[in-house]
């Protein structure tokens, strides 16, 4: 493969890369000073999907899932995202690691 | 409120161990570790300014950003922090109480300056890794709260500094007051854990990218027995790698390097 060709597919994998990472189911949960919500959702198993999470508090909050390897450190007002890997059938616990007592589950199936 | 007190604390904790072991050991030797001393504080220093480039970058611009490359970062920076804490313990190991033996067996200056420079390398990842969360909590919590609360709010993040500070003296104490042979053991084996809660870490964030493979994943759920995402399991987690939900590529990794570990600290053991 010549260089060019090279970053000729390097760049297709990327846009191929974005646009996957468009169509990912995606699901929301929202921190707020200590309270963490929805407490219990439903996610694919076998797939990745995405989380995307809000910080609608005055503190900030850490998302953190130590079971879906994922954590995420969001100033007030600030919203973001993590893409979960596939995931093998199970429940995973999340947590806002700034206010431990803030505890949801992932029931990935 | 006692939450900025206590997040304070846990999170200094990590560079705390590193900083406040290494710094008893340096005072206890001769004029050589002195020269060490100023790795340290220069290490401090380097890492109190990670974080705060750090807490920019989690509170300004890199909301929206694929955050792969950000997985990477912090992925290399506790790998690598793993690997010199590891290096650190054989070093310190090697020349037990003392660095004069070290000057007597002709171990050049140059080597002795690699050293000095992984020093300040491996403390200033410590201090900053965990540092910019603390930056982004605290600035976060101070420019949410009413101007009435602030004071308690300036009093709490002090009262986990000073909590902070505490455990810093009782490290130094600690090194005091028990025979050296038992303060080092028991330090070395306090820092072998948290090289490998890094390593389990740095790899993890690895594979929940996709950039190495699981293997099996999850090997098995024991959040039943312990939950690894409160209290007791929660700082098992923090500082020894523990998982409910471990990776076989993650766990077998982690058995290999504590068997690499206790096999080469034996061997370094025995000769000292």
């Amino acid at each position: 493969m010549t260089m060019h060709k090279f970053w000729v597919v390097l760049a297709a994998a990327v846009l191929a890369a974005g646009a996957h990472a468009e169509d990912l189911p995606t699901f929301r949960v929202t921190i707020k000073d200590g309270a963490i919500s929805p407490t219990r959702f439903e996610a694919p198993a076998g797939k990745r999907f995405k989380i995307e999470i809000t910080n609608a508090g005055k503190s900030p909050a850490e998302f953190e899932s130590i079971q879906l390897r994922k954590e995420k450190v969001l100033g007030p007002g600030v919203t973001s995202f993590v893409v979960v890997n596939a995931t093998s059938p199970g429940e995973y616990v999340y947590f806002d690691d700034f206010h431990p007592q803030a505890r949801g589950t992932v029931v990935v199936k | 409120m006692d939450q900025v007190l206590f997040i304070v604390w846990r999170e200094s904790v990590e560079a705390l161990l590193v900083v406040g072991i290494l710094y008893a050991w340096l005072k206890a030797s001769p004029a050589a570790g002195r020269r060490g001393v100023r790795y340290l504080w220069g290490g401090v220093a380097a890492g109190l300014a990670l974080s705060g480039l750090l807490a920019l970058g989690i509170l300004g611009i890199s909301q929206f950003l694929s955050d792969d490359g950000q997985e990477y970062f912090q992925a290399g920076m506790a790998l690598v922090a793993a690997a010199l804490i590891v290096q650190m313990v054989y070093w310190m190991k090697k020349h037990g109480r003392t660095l004069k033996r070290e000057l007597e067996s002709g171990m050049s200056e140059r080597v002795q300056q690699q050293n000095w420079w992984g020093l300040l390398v491996l403390v200033m990842i410590a201090v900053g890794r965990e540092g910019s969360e603390t930056v982004v909590f605290l600035y976060g919590t101070v420019a949410g709260a009413d101007h009435s609360r602030m004071l308690g709010y300036a009093g709490a993040g002090l009262a986990g500094l000073l909590l902070a500070f505490a455990t810093f003296w009782l490290l130094q104490l600690g090194g005091k007051i028990f025979n050296w042979r038992r303060f080092f053991q028991f330090t070395e084996i306090l820092l072998l854990l948290l090289a490998g809660a890094l390593l389990v870490s740095g790899l993890e964030r690895l594979v929940s990218i996709g950039a190495l493979p699981g293997l099996v994943d999850p090997l098995w759920d024991s959040s039943g027995l312990l939950d690894d995402s409160a209290g007791i399991g929660k700082l098992l987690a923090d500082f020894a790698g523990y998982r409910s939900h471990p990776a076989l590529l993650v766990l077998g990794l982690w058995l290999a390097y504590w068997i690499a570990a206790v096999g080469v600290l034996r061997r370094v053991g025995r000769k000292a």
